[in-house]
């Protein structure tokens, strides 16, 4: 990247690659004192041309790059996937298999905002300390897919017309009992981060976006939600069984960094309910429809939209009549959030102090922004 | 040779001269054994780097328990004792890289000095009426203080002269934090010489013999206990190390040894900071005689209370987070300032009216 031109009377601050908050990126600062007036992200640090691997594979094939995207949250990454790849073969999903990947899947949701708040405790000085719970109750969450899935981390668990495997004995309950602990620890989190008063002095009121900006600049999930707009794909396009699921869209008028904080404790609520609930009311019946792994896609256009823990994926799959797929788009919410943050420092005043707070209120994920 | 037999004379009048130089040593050994246990161990070399040395494991181990770690764990069996030792060794054998266009001279020199100068205000402690290395009678407190005045001049050298946007950015906001710190603590320290009736920090402490100055001034306490925080650059006021933000402020660019003593400054100037504490508001080296023994009673009590601080310190480190810049000089100047100065206030009626 070019650097762009910067007034004479700033001060250009490099951030990243290597700067313990930054991630794989850089950002540049055009600061005044402590003061930012100017925030240009520097993305593509990470670029893996997934985009172009998922064209040289099967539909079913591609299901192993995918998930490299965001391995935090494997599960909402692969199932926008496995939905465009189950319209392009026109293939039907049992209900039952439609339930456990909305189980895996706010499993994943919830798994994301862990680590999300352990790095927005961090942004704000606390000592790591709640960095290494949020970890630690990850284990809790790593232990259930685990046993679901066999693995732990990036379980390749959907494919087209189902899932892999089914409930292993005695799950059920381990839902229950896994969903009533992190609620019980959540507690802990409330206290530790939204009522620490410094946390509060740190997040009120900093990096106001407001609705109409929201929706100007394309900012999707946790922070459209938390500037009160209540768009969710779960909601708009229901895919997996979110139709059936009780819950609501959970948004924050505050518009803040706080805001944003708050959205994703109540969406951590609000998947702890979906998983008790699909524990309970799971239906009996097939957990996939059989179909043969070299299958041709008809040629035809086709979008799916998921709403991952950051935020609206789109993608949107070309098919040719071949076993691969002609080309694939993917837009990551990562890259859409991106953006919103780097206008931030117009929209409202903003520190240096303020940059690792703000990042990762956003939660970006750059390996996903970047493809 | 004749240069060395004109110099120093022959062979045996070079060693009765020898003996003779052993013989002054000795001499100034035994007729000044007191300054120079003084200044090796107790509020000298040994009290400062033992303190560095078990400061340093104990938060290590201490934080760890919090973050549900053990800590180190290998170096000298499963408590981690050695670990501090190991990484001092790393430090001392790395290499020093004095990055392109940084003025060296300040770059090398200040590293030593951070943590010199806490160092020397050391002195000034009374660990018992006889064993103050430098008793200056009713210069002790404002030295204490002109010493400490020096300190945070020396980070601010570091900065500008490691050429470096963090470590500029990191000093200027060590400045701003000096500013606002150190002006409460002066005027909360003014406040317990005006009750003491005294600058002499052997007085105050000997003042406090019957109630510790913490009651009366209750708000004062709690004031130069926030200042010796933002002073001792401790969380949640570690703005100008701020590892998120800053990568690590001023330290930034130092690597090696240099980098170890800009480590070790953060304990000294706890050190000082706390001794200073608590001799003006927790009773100094005042305690219940143990065993007949009245300077090794007072040593005692004084490290005791010194321990309990400084553990309370290390625990704020769990709990708080940082804030931000604007907000911090907003506690220095709104809060902190205007209270002192009521508690000054206050001190002086009390004084007038007689009721200390």
């Amino acid at each position: 990247m070019s650097e762009p031109t910067i007034k004479p009377e700033l001060m250009r601050i490099s951030w990243g690659p290597q700067h313990p908050m930054s991630g794989q990126t850089r950002i540049l600062l055009d600061t005044d004192g402590e003061k930012v007036h100017k925030i240009i992200a520097d993305l593509g640090y990470t670029h893996r041309g997934i985009e172009k691997v998922l064209e040289n594979r099967s539909l079913l094939g591609g299901l192993i790059p995918i998930e490299r995207m965001a391995m935090v949250d494997t599960a909402n990454i692969s199932i926008g996937y496995v939905t465009a790849a189950e319209k392009a073969l026109g293939i039907q999903v049992p209900e039952r298999a439609q339930w456990i990947r909305s189980l895996v899947c706010e499993m994943s949701r919830i798994n994301s905002h862990l680590y999300a708040f352990g790095l927005q405790a961090e942004a704000t000085g606390y000592f790591p300390a709640v960095f290494i719970w949020t970890t630690v109750d990850r284990e809790v969450l790593l232990d259930l897919f685990e046993e679901l899935t066999g693995a732990r981390w990036s379980f390749n668990h959907f494919l087209p017309g189902g899932v892999h495997k089914d409930f292993p004995e005695g799950f059920k309950e381990k839902i229950i009992e896994a969903a009533h602990y992190l609620r019980n620890r959540f507690k802990d989190y409330w206290n530790a981060m939204i009522e620490n008063p410094m946390f509060e002095m740190r997040c009120d009121n900093v990096a106001i976006l407001e609705p109409k900006d929201a929706l100007r600049l394309g900012a999707t999930g946790p922070v459209l939600r938390g500037s009160g707009i209540p768009i969710d794909m779960r909601k708009e396009e229901p895919y997996a069984a979110y139709a059936d699921l009780d819950w609501q869209i959970i948004t924050e008028d505050a518009c803040d960094v706080m805001a944003r904080t708050k959205v994703r404790f109540h969406e951590i609520g609000q998947s702890l309910n979906m998983m008790e609930q699909i524990a309970k009311e799971i239906p009996e019946g097939e957990i996939k429809t059989r179909f043969s792994p070299f299958a041709r896609a008809p040629a035809g256009e086709h979008i799916s939209r998921v709403e991952n823990a950051r935020g609206e994926m789109s993608i949107h799959l070309w098919t040719n009549g071949t076993t691969n797929p002609y080309r694939v788009k993917i837009m990551p919410p990562s890259l859409r959030n991106m953006y919103v943050f780097e206008r931030l420092a117009e929209l409202s005043n903003m520190t240096i102090a303020d940059i690792p707070v703000v990042i990762n209120s956003i939660d970006p994920w750059y390996l996903d922004a970047d493809r | 040779m004749n240069y060395f037999n004109t110099a120093f004379g022959t062979a045996s009048q070079v060693q009765q001269n020898l003996s003779g130089i052993l013989a002054y040593i000795l001499s100034f050994l035994s007729a000044n054994s007191k300054p120079i246990l003084q200044v090796l161990v107790l509020p000298g070399l040994a009290f400062t780097l033992v303190f560095a040395i078990v400061a340093v494991w104990f938060e290590r181990k201490f934080l760890a328990r919090a973050m549900l770690r053990v800590g180190p764990y290998y170096c000298g069996g499963r408590s981690g004792v050695l670990q501090v030792f190991a990484d001092f060794i790393k430090l001392f054998l790395k290499e020093i890289i004095i990055p392109e266009k940084v003025n060296w001279l300040f770059f090398a020199i200040t590293p030593v000095m951070v943590s010199m100068v806490p160092g020397l205000a050391l002195v000034l402690i009374p660990f018992d009426a006889n064993w103050v290395l430098w008793d200056i009678g009713s210069l002790g407190l404002p030295m204490f203080l002109a010493i400490m005045g020096i300190a945070p001049l020396m980070p601010i050298f570091a900065g500008w002269a490691s050429n470096n946007k963090y470590s500029f950015i990191g000093a200027w906001r060590v400045a701003y934090m000096y500013i606002s710190g150190e002006i409460p603590i002066v005027i909360c320290a003014a406040s317990v010489a005006i009750m003491a009736g005294s600058f002499n920090l052997v007085k105050i402490v000997e003042a406090q013999k019957n109630m510790w100055f913490a009651i009366p001034q209750f708000i004062g306490f709690i004031i130069f206990f926030i200042g010796l925080l933002i002073e001792s650059e401790r969380t949640p006021f570690d703005m100008p190390v701020a590892e998120v933000e800053l990568v690590f402020g001023w330290r930034t660019e130092f690597s090696g040894i240099l980098f170890g003593f800009t480590m070790m400054a953060e304990y000294v100037m706890l050190q000082a900071w706390t001794l200073l504490f608590i001799t003006l508001y927790l009773g100094g080296y005042n305690g219940p005689i143990i065993m007949g023994n009245v300077i090794g009673s007072h040593i005692f009590w004084l490290l005791a209370k010194f321990a309990i601080i400084v553990v309370f310190v290390v625990l704020l480190r769990c709990v708080y987070s940082r804030p931000r810049m604007d907000q911090m000089l907003k506690i220095g100047w709104n809060y902190l300032t205007p209270i002192a100065l009521l508690n000054l206030f206050v001190v002086l009626a009390l004084k007038l009216w007689g009721i200390f």
